[in-house]
């Protein structure tokens, strides 16, 4: 099987040089990944970069926290689009989700999803963050938002995705939604276990990659 | 000596914070009469709500904790802090232009930001732990051309936080045209104190309360 259609190519770290995100676009289409997944200071680059390639470009807005406020999320992922991102990745507010404030969870990610209008969205969770029911309940709240995909981690957590959490991600929202699987995933083999249960994209580190590199996961 | 509780930033910037959290930060920071609560931008509201008829200020942070925001992303959550109630901003460099060497696009992301907050004080997070002594260099000399108020060492979400060297160094670059924030790894008495003496004009921490009472 060939995966390297389900793989975010993901290059996250605050100290990221336009150099390494041009690395990143490069390694990106070579190997035929379905997208790359970048801060928002660097979508413009990014999409000049892969004009003329299938290869996506993702933004990431409110990241890592998901901690600023809702009209700072709305605009960002408006600036991203008009930058050229197809698909954007929010973090979800976890103060209002851990002080049970529900409204203001789904408002929060509500008017994301109205301002970006038919631009995928995904919601990151923060899984390591979050209890059985705490995951539950924020997978509820995105399918009431009619979101895209639900992602596991912002790889900037104690931990990234494991396949526990994601079973109970899966089981909650069926198939209403997407699974994006992320953080400290870095072969095929673990990747393989993620598709299994139900993930249809991989958040792969670049970083990893480089570290590793036997890491590369492709067939 | 300026009485040591009114150097302090009351900070609490996890992603995981409450709204009774925040309101509990709030209330301890008039008590201790600090100089300010320092929070992520969707609690700049409450913040200002709960510290409304004290002289504590409100400090939101904006692009945080990575700094790698659009410029443009960073105007508008500072505008919208402001609009909230804001006091003062505590922004994050963009450290991959910084490290690229693109310094024009370091000072127009942070002169962006001070031009929307003319009148208040704009600190600017230059996360020390990721730059080498020239980089530290180079980074205080952008933010006091963009004009920025303060520079602040650390998030506290890096490898590590202030450092006595790293300030010094800010110090002695700086030279007087701007404040320095010391944050990121304060955490009593003995340590602040040594800041201070250093000259720091500011310091951000989850500690304040033990710093002030525990000696």
């Amino acid at each position: 099987m060939n995966i390297s259609k389900h793989i975010e190519y993901t290059l996250l770290k605050p100290t990221t040089t336009e150099r390494e995100i041009i690395d990143l676009c490069y390694e990106a289409i070579q190997n035929d990944y379905y997208g790359v997944c970048i801060n928002s200071s660097y979508v413009a680059l990014a999409r000049q970069l892969l004009e003329n390639s299938p290869t996506k470009v993702c933004s990431v807005v409110g990241f890592p926290f998901g901690a600023m406020s809702t009209d700072a999320k709305v605009f960002e992922a408006k600036k991203a689009i008009e930058d050229g991102a197809e698909e954007i990745e929010m973090v979800i507010n976890l103060g209002f989700l851990k002080s049970k404030n529900y409204v203001s969870v789904l408002k929060d990610i509500s008017d994301v999803k109205m301002a970006i209008g038919n631009t995928t969205l995904k919601v990151i969770l923060e899984i390591s963050e979050l209890n059985k029911n705490e995951i539950i309940k924020a997978c509820e709240i995105c399918l009431d938002a009619n979101v895209d995909f639900i992602k596991t981690s912002s790889g900037f957590s104690k931990g990234g995705a494991t396949l526990t959490a994601t079973k109970i991600i899966k089981k909650t929202i069926k198939d209403a939604a997407k699974i994006t699987a992320s953080g400290d995933i870095e072969d095929l083999e673990t990747s393989m276990k993620y598709l299994e249960v139900g993930v249809h994209r991989i958040g792969f580190n670049a970083l990893l990659n480089k570290k590793t590199k036997k890491a590369r996961p492709i067939s | 000596m300026t009485h040591l509780s009114s150097y302090i930033d009351h900070t609490l910037l996890k992603p995981t914070a409450t709204e009774a959290e925040i309101i509990k930060l709030c209330e301890e920071a008039k008590k201790f009469r600090f100089f300010s609560v320092c929070t992520n931008s969707y609690f700049t509201a409450l913040t200002k709500e709960h510290t409304k008829n004290s002289n504590v200020k409100v400090c939101t942070v904006v692009g945080f904790p990575l700094g790698a925001m659009s410029t443009e992303a960073k105007v508008y959550e500072t505008i919208q802090a402001m609009k909230d109630g804001t006091d003062e901003i505590d922004m994050v460099i963009n450290l991959g232009l910084l490290k690229a060497k693109d310094y024009t696009g370091v000072v127009r992301d942070i002169a962006s930001v001070k031009n929307r907050l003319p009148n208040n004080v704009l600190k600017v997070i230059i996360e020390t732990c990721y730059l080498t002594d020239d980089e530290i260099i180079k980074a205080c000399e952008l933010s006091i051309q963009a004009g920025a108020d303060f520079i602040k060492t650390s998030t506290g979400f890096g490898p590590h936080g202030a450092t006595l060297e790293h300030v010094k160094l800010m110090k002695t670059t700086s030279n007087g045209r701007v404040k320095i924030k010391a944050s990121g790894g304060i955490k009593d008495f003995k340590t602040a104190i040594e800041y201070i003496k250093i000259g720091v004009d500011r310091i951000g921490t989850s500690a304040g309360i033990t710093i002030v009472t525990g000696k």
